[in-house]
Parts: C-alpha cells; sequence; structure tokens
C-alpha cells in the first residue's frame, strides 16, 4: 500500500466498471493505490458485477483498517501509542501473528517495524545515500524484537512504527476471494495491482493463464506466464525503486537488521503459492536472500520464476 | 507360496513403494490444487456402503475375501 | 527463467501455510482451507438378490454418521438380511431320485442327475460403530466395532486404522489391523470330519478367530488420478469347515451314490490378497480400475479385474456401467466326490465356492436426484454368472453324464439413498 492519490478521497465509494472478454467478465477498480481487476468465468453479467462489487467493498475495508496514511484506525493508534499497550481486535491480532510467524522463519529479515527506514532512503534513481550516523539513529527504532507481542495487546515503544505494507495487499486478496468462493461455484481471478488468487478452473477445466510483466519495458511487455487452476501468485523484485550509488544498483528493499538494501536482490521473482499471502511472503523472503533467492526458492520446493 | 512366487511379489511390492512414495516431480501436482480431487466420486472406494454389500456377495460366492478395509464381519454364508 | 516442480515440503513454507491458515479460516464462511463443519449423513441401501433356482436375499441396511466441528466423526450402522432358498449341500447328483433332509426340517425334492440343494430360511442381524478421529494435521485414526448374528453363526470383532498423510497429502499410508472372534453353532451340533452321520454328536459349538492386518498407500499422481496399493494378511484359526456341507461316496466304477459324508477342511487358512486400484478422472467423467491379485494356503488363488465407468448425464445424474471378472483355482482339498472303498483323504470338501470357478459380472447403476428433494439415489442392477468345469476328466461311471458345475445366473438389484443434514 503505497502513497495515496486520489483514489483515497473516494475510499468508501464503489466505483467498479465491468467489461465483457471473450469468455469471461472482468471487474475493474482502484483500490490501495492500485488497479484492481476481478475476473469471473461466468455468462453472468449481473453476478460478475455483484462479485466485482464485494471484492471491492473487501479491498476499501481492509486498506482503511490496515493503511498507515490514515489518522482514523486501529494502526494510526498503534504507531502513536507512546510505548502503551494496545488491546488488537481478532483480525488484526490474527495479521501480527502472521508477521511474527514471517519475521521468525526469515531470521529476523522480514520486520514489520522496518518502515521508518523510509525517512533516511530515498528511491528515485538518483544517487544519494544517507550517511551512516543517520542510518545508525533509525535503526535504534527498528527490532520486532523490541516489541512486546502477547496477543491480544502489543505494546510498541515510542519512536517505532508499523507498518503492513508488506502484507496487507495480499491479504486483502485472499480475503476478498474467499468472500467470492462463499457465494458462488463458479472460477474466480482476484488481482490487485499483480497479487492475485484463483480460486479453481475456468469452464471447460481450462487453466488460468497470467502473464510475467517484464522488468526491462514495465507494462509495455511480458515474459513467459504461469498457468494454473487455483493457487496465489505474488511478485517482488526491485525492478523499478532503486538508486544508484558507486556503479551499484540498490533495490529498495532493506535489510532490517543492517538499514542498508539488499544487495543482489532479484529484479523480478514470481512465486506461486497455495494463498497469496504465502506467495507474497516467500517472494519477499526471496528477494531478502539477495543473490541466493534461487537457491533458496528451489529450497522451499515452490514454483517461481525469477528475470 | 513358491519361492518365484515371493519374489514377484517383493519386486512389485517394492516397485509400488518406491513410485508411489517417490516425488513422481514430472506431473508434480501442487498440494491445494485439488479442485477435482475434492470431489466425492475421485476416491478410491467412492461408495463404501454399495462397496461393502458387494465385499458381502462376493464373500458368500467365493473363496476369496476383500482385501480393501479391516472393518465389517464374518457369516456363515462362506 | 526456472520453472521448479514442487516436490518436499519445508518446515518454513509449513510454518507460513499454519499461520495463513489461522489468519484466513477465521470469521470467513467456506474460508480457502476450510474442511467441511460439523453435520450428518444417513446412507441407506437395500438389496434384492436372487439367485436362480437357489438363494434369495432381501438385506436392507441403514448408516447414521455424525462429524463434529473438529473433525471427529462417530457412525453406527445398522443391517438386516433375511435369506431364504436352497444352496447345494456339495452332494453329487444321483442317477434316481433323491432328497434330502434340511435342518430346519423341510426338505427339497430334487430330480435326478441335478445337484442336490439344501433347503434354507435364515434371517441375519449386523450392528456395526466407528469412530474417526483427525489429529495433528496429517493423522486420522479410526476404531470401530462389529457384531451379528443369525441362527447358527455369530460375529464379534474390534478393528483400527491409522492414516497417514505425507507429502503434503498427496501420499496417505495406512495402516490396519483387526481381530474377529465368529461362533458357529449349527443345528444338530458340530459334526465330526468325513463321518457318516452314525458319529456321537459332537460339541454344539465351535469358535473361529479372524486376524487381519493391512498396508495401504494411496497417491496422488497427477490432478486428475488417483492410484492406491492394499495388501491384506488374513490369518483364520478354529472351525473352518461347513457343518451343513457333505460330499457323496460314490461307487469306483458306476458312479452311483452308496453314501455320504460330512466335509472337513483345516484349522487353519492364511490369507495375502494384493489390491491394486485406479481412479482417473476425464473431463466430466471418472474412470475406475482395479484388480486384485490373492492366494491363501489351501491353495487357492484368484484374480479379479473391477472396471466401472461413470458417465455424467448433466443435472448431477450419472449412468455407470461396471464388469468385474473373477477367476479362482480349486482348494487343495476340494474334490466333487469320495470314491467307496478307497481311503478317505485328510480334508476334503465339495463346497462349489472353493472349487476351480469364474465368475462374471455385468451391471449399471444410475445415480440421480429428485429434484426439489434433498439427498442422492442410486439404483443398480447387476447379472452375476458363475461358471466351473462341469465335466472334469476324472467323472466316475454315470456322472460323466451329469453337469457336476451347473452354471449359476444371479441377479442383483441395490437400491441407495444418502443425504447429509
Amino acid at each position: 500500500m503505497s502513497r495515496p492519490g486520489p483514489a483515497a478521497a473516494r475510499a468508501d465509494a464503489v466505483t467498479a466498471s465491468l467489461e465483457r472478454a471473450a469468455d469471461h467478465f472482468v471487474g475493474r477498480f482502484t483500490a490501495m493505490a492500485s488497479p484492481c481487476e476481478v475476473l469471473v468465468d461466468t455468462d453472468d453479467r449481473a453476478l460478475a458485477l455483484e462479485l466485482t462489487r464485494v471484492a471491492e467493498r473487501e479491498a476499501r475495508r481492509v486498506e482503511r483498517k490496515f493503511s498507515r496514511y490514515r489518522s482514523d484506525n486501529l494502526l494510526h493508534r498503534i504507531n502513536h501509542s507512546g510505548g502503551s499497550p494496545v488491546r488488537l481486535d481478532a483480525e488484526t491480532a490474527l495479521l501480527i501473528d502472521y508477521a511474527a510467524t514471517c519475521h521468525e522463519v526469515s531470521g529476523g529479515m522480514f520486520d514489520i517495524t522496518s518502515g521508518v527506514l523510509r525517512r533516511v532512503w530515498r528511491f528515485d534513481g538518483g544517487d544519494r545515500v544517507p550517511a551512516p550516523d543517520a542510518v545508525r539513529e533509525v535503526l535504534r527504532h527498528v527490532g520486532w524484537h523490541r516489541v512486546t507481542w502477547d496477543s491480544p495487546t502489543l505494546t510498541l515503544p515510542e519512536g517505532m512504527e508499523i507498518d503492513l505494507g508488506g502484507v496487507g495487499k495480499e491479504y486483502a486478496v485472499d480475503r476478498a476471494a474467499g468472500l467470492l468462493a462463499a457465494r458462488t461455484d463458479a472460477a474466480c481471478l482476484v488481482n490487485f495491482g499483480g497479487d492475485l488468487f484463483a480460486s479453481g478452473a475456468r469452464r471447460g477445466d481450462h487453466p488460468w493463464s497470467v502473464g510475467l510483466d517484464d522488468p526491462e519495458s514495465t507494462g509495455r511487455a511480458l515474459r513467459g506466464g504461469f498457468e494454473f487452476t487455483r493457487g496465489g501468485l505474488a511478485t517482488s523484485g526491485d525492478a523499478r525503486r532503486f538508486v544508484l550509488w558507486q556503479g551499484r544498483r540498490l533495490g529498495h528493499i532493506l535489510d532490517p537488521r543492517t538499514g542498508w538494501p539488499v544487495e543482489g536482490a532479484p529484479r523480478s521473482v514470481t512465486v506461486l503459492g497455495p494463498t497469496c499471502l504465502e506467495a507474497g511472503s516467500l517472494s519477499t523472503l526471496a528477494c531478502l536472500q539477495g543473490p541466493n533467492a534461487r537457491g533458496f526458492l528451489e529450497q522451499q520446493g515452490v514454483e517461481f520464476r525469477i528475470l | 507360496m513358491t519361492r518365484s512366487e515371493r519374489r514377484i511379489l517383493h519386486a512389485v511390492l517394492l516397485l509400488a513403494v518406491s513410485g508411489l512414495a517417490s516425488g513422481c516431480a514430472a506431473t508434480a501436482v501442487r498440494p491445494w490444487d485439488r479442485d477435482l480431487l475434492a470431489q466425492k466420486k475421485m476416491r478410491l472406494v467412492p461408495n463404501p456402503m454399495v462397496d461393502a454389500v458387494d465385499q458381502h456377495i462376493y464373500f458368500s460366492k467365493e473363496g476369496s475375501t476383500g482385501g480393501m478395509d479391516v472393518g465389517g464381519g464374518g457369516c456363515g454364508c462362506n | 527463467m526456472q520453472l521448479t516442480a514442487a516436490s518436499h515440503p519445508s518446515a518454513l513454507r509449513a510454518r507460513l501455510g499454519a499461520a495463513a491458515c489461522l489468519l484466513l479460516a477465521s470469521g470467513m464462511p467456506g474460508a480457502a482451507r476450510a474442511d467441511a463443519g460439523a453435520g450428518n449423513q444417513l446412507d441407506a441401501t437395500t438389496l434384492l438378490y436372487a439367485e436362480r433356482n437357489r438363494t434369495n436375499v432381501v438385506e436392507p441396511a441403514a448408516r447414521l454418521t455424525h462429524t463434529f466441528a473438529d473433525g471427529q466423526s462417530l457412525s453406527a450402522q445398522f443391517e438386516y438380511d433375511v435369506i431364504t432358498g436352497a444352496s447345494p449341500s456339495g452332494g453329487s447328483p444321483s442317477g434316481t431320485p433323491q432328497t434330502t433332509t434340511s435342518a430346519s426340517g423341510t426338505v427339497k425334492t430334487v430330480s435326478a442327475g441335478q445337484v442336490p440343494l439344501k433347503d434354507f430360511k435364515d434371517s441375519r442381524y449386523a450392528a456395526d460403530l466407528e469412530w474417526q478421529k483427525p489429529f495433528l494435521r496429517s493423522f486420522l485414526s479410526t476404531l470401530g466395532g462389529h457384531f451379528s448374528r443369525e441362527k447358527d453363526y455369530q460375529s464379534a470383532g474390534l478393528n483400527g486404522k491409522l492414516s497417514i498423510d505425507l507429502m503434503q497429502r498427496l501420499t496417505t499410508l495406512t495402516l490396519g489391523g483387526g481381530v474377529n472372534r465368529d461362533r458357529v453353532f449349527p443345528v444338530g451340533g458340530i459334526p465330526a470330519g468325513l463321518s457318516d452321520g452314525t458319529a456321537p454328536p459332537g460339541p454344539a459349538a465351535r469358535s473361529k478367530d479372524v486376524t487381519t492386518a493391512m498396508v495401504g498407500l494411496s497417491r496422488v499422481v497427477t490432478r486428475r488420478w488417483l492410484v492406491g496399493l492394499n495388501a491384506t494378511r488374513t490369518l483364520e484359526r478354529g472351525y473352518l469347515t461347513e457343518p451343513y456341507k457333505i460330499l457323496s461316496l460314490l461307487d469306483g466304477t458306476t458312479g452311483l451314490i452308496t453314501g455320504q459324508r460330512t466335509e472337513d477342511r483345516p484349522e487353519r487358512r492364511d490369507r495375502t490378497s494384493l489390491l491394486g486400484s485406479s481412479v482417473y478422472h476425464l473431463t466430466d467423467d471418472v474412470l475406475y480400475l482395479s484388480y486384485r491379485w490373492y492366494r491363501d494356503d489351501w491353495r487357492i488363488r484368484s484374480h479379479t479385474i473391477d472396471a466401472r465407468y461413470r458417465h455424467e448425464l448433466g443435472n448431477d445424474d450419472y449412468l455407470e456401467p461396471h464388469l468385474r471378472l473373477y477367476s479362482q483355482t480349486a482348494a487343495e482339498f476340494y474334490r466333487f466326490s469320495l470314491v467307496d472303498g478307497t481311503p478317505l483323504p485328510r480334508y476334503a470338501s465339495a463346497d462349489y465356492r472353493i472349487g476351480a470357478l469364474q465368475s462374471v459380472t455385468v451391471g449399471a447403476t444410475y445415480g440421480f436426484r429428485v429434484p426439489g428433494h434433498p439427498g442422492e439415489w442410486t439404483v443398480r442392477a447387476e447379472y452375476i454368472g458363475q461358471f466351473g468345469k462341469g465335466h472334469p476328466a476324472d467323472a466316475i461311471g454315470v456322472q460323466r453324464d451329469f453337469d457336476l458345475f451347473p452354471q449359476t445366473d444371479t441377479g442383483s438389484l441395490v437400491v441407495g439413498y444418502s443425504i447429509g443434514f
């Protein structure tokens, strides 16, 4: 969930548009600052529109609840709690549990408290890097181990922040897909800004076909793809946001233990997983391995593409 | 059991066990890709009650026993 | 670009998966990974079975299963059979009309040249209980009990199974075992083996112990193909003889009947069977194939091939034709008759069911739902033909003119109904 645009102003409006493709419908809307699509394998226009609206409402709900740009949600209260314990609701608690598990299985490299590093890093393709002292100063406010998490009570030390951007979009995809599955047997594919989930084979037992965006000419060309009937797909990589420093390309994926970008991370890694959450976590974890991304994913025994 | 029969039996079992237990990577199924396999008709014994009726019928007409399950009991019919 | 097939689960993936499951399953109806919740299921079947000129059976059965929210389930099944008609006594066809006496007091007159039959009428009831419990995400344990009783036979047993999911649930290993204690209490008591009826009456009852062990492996090969392999070993100890069946004593030259003897079978039987099965899902239809190899230490060997093709007719109805081919060799001590004047063998039986025989089953099932009414119906009609060598080379005298193993034709109808509630 990146910087909000005009969409935030219309946060509560349902703006879905519906388009008819060869053998399915495509519902579109904007949420979490990303173009979102809901593909429904049906000939029932009313159903496709209804499902798109359901997905849009859920996307907005998750965004409202977990966006760090709002001042009226639980996350804002957590990030401004001044070190006092905050009691979380069941859904937020489970999401924090999930993030904590990611932190643990990654040996500390996946860390939802690392967002504050954006104060010193600007990934605009330029060549400015922060001074080591500045990084050290910000690092004092980074580290999940400093947080007291005793479900459902979270105590965040003063000066630290929680950023759920690393799991929020994937979570929204899985939630929306679940709501659609409860309403219809028609195969659906929910795609929020490139993080997606497909719920089953299309009619005639055909798989969904998802193309991979070519990082070299993003938005204009494809390089290969996935064919699958059910599962989540997510892509991570530093193809777009980076700085050039001393001839080295430093991506925007930061190692929370050093405060510096992970070097040698792949331009683009796409992982197929049982849910969008898991696909997203595995692709992020792969990027955090830097040059060992491929080896890491092979060890996990998942299908992936590295471009 | 004769020696050659025993050898054949062991070979079949070994082949089957290794085949079934190995990864069979070429035709790997994503474990969550069970849309078809989740259906009731996609089971080795899709209708256990009718299968039990059959077991009873053939047990009373022939000299062999089921080979599929451990449940159920005997009857005076064989 | 790299495509890597999914193979082994990793601890990392397992933990992520568990955490994602908890997160997504909460507060979600029919969540991505949720299994079926609590509920009940009723399955009922009725069998109508008729062998031409022989046995008729009517057997209704019903099973009720309750599944709890945590996945545990408890089920109870009851069945009741009524068996009437006549079955071969084991005696040989005679040159003169022959009557038989039957334990239930009725007498069936059989014309000369035909295999003699013995009349009977019996009813049997059976009850089964089963408890299943999934635990630790990959295990399923099953415990069951059985009790059945008819006029002259009783069976009680316990069985248990453990299923283990391996490799992200693509492979399932099942280990099972069961013990049964049966009791036989024939009318008139247990006859002495190979006796001519003049021996003093034996004990009123004898028992038979059956122990079964099973190992099964099932594997998801592709998204549409499931295969399984089962190995079963059964050990039987105790009274394994048929108390009502006899063998005719024949004159060594003419083949005419001079008397009869009761049969006698060993007190142990070890059986081994291997069953390979496959379920393959085409576009809509499903093909079921299985082959069973069987052998026991009575020297019976059999092969069974079973094929079914479930053809979907649309709107949830289906038609499933069925073909089963079966062939077995005779037990070591099986014989058509005994020869008067020759020494008696240790064991002998003329029960056609442990002789060399072939059997063909042809039938079809029609499955349907009644629109507007809940539940699924199945109606299955089948023909079973059983054949054996009716004119063996060693038939004596007048027996050469008779068909010693007449073909039996059987028709069966099974009506089934299932409903969840």
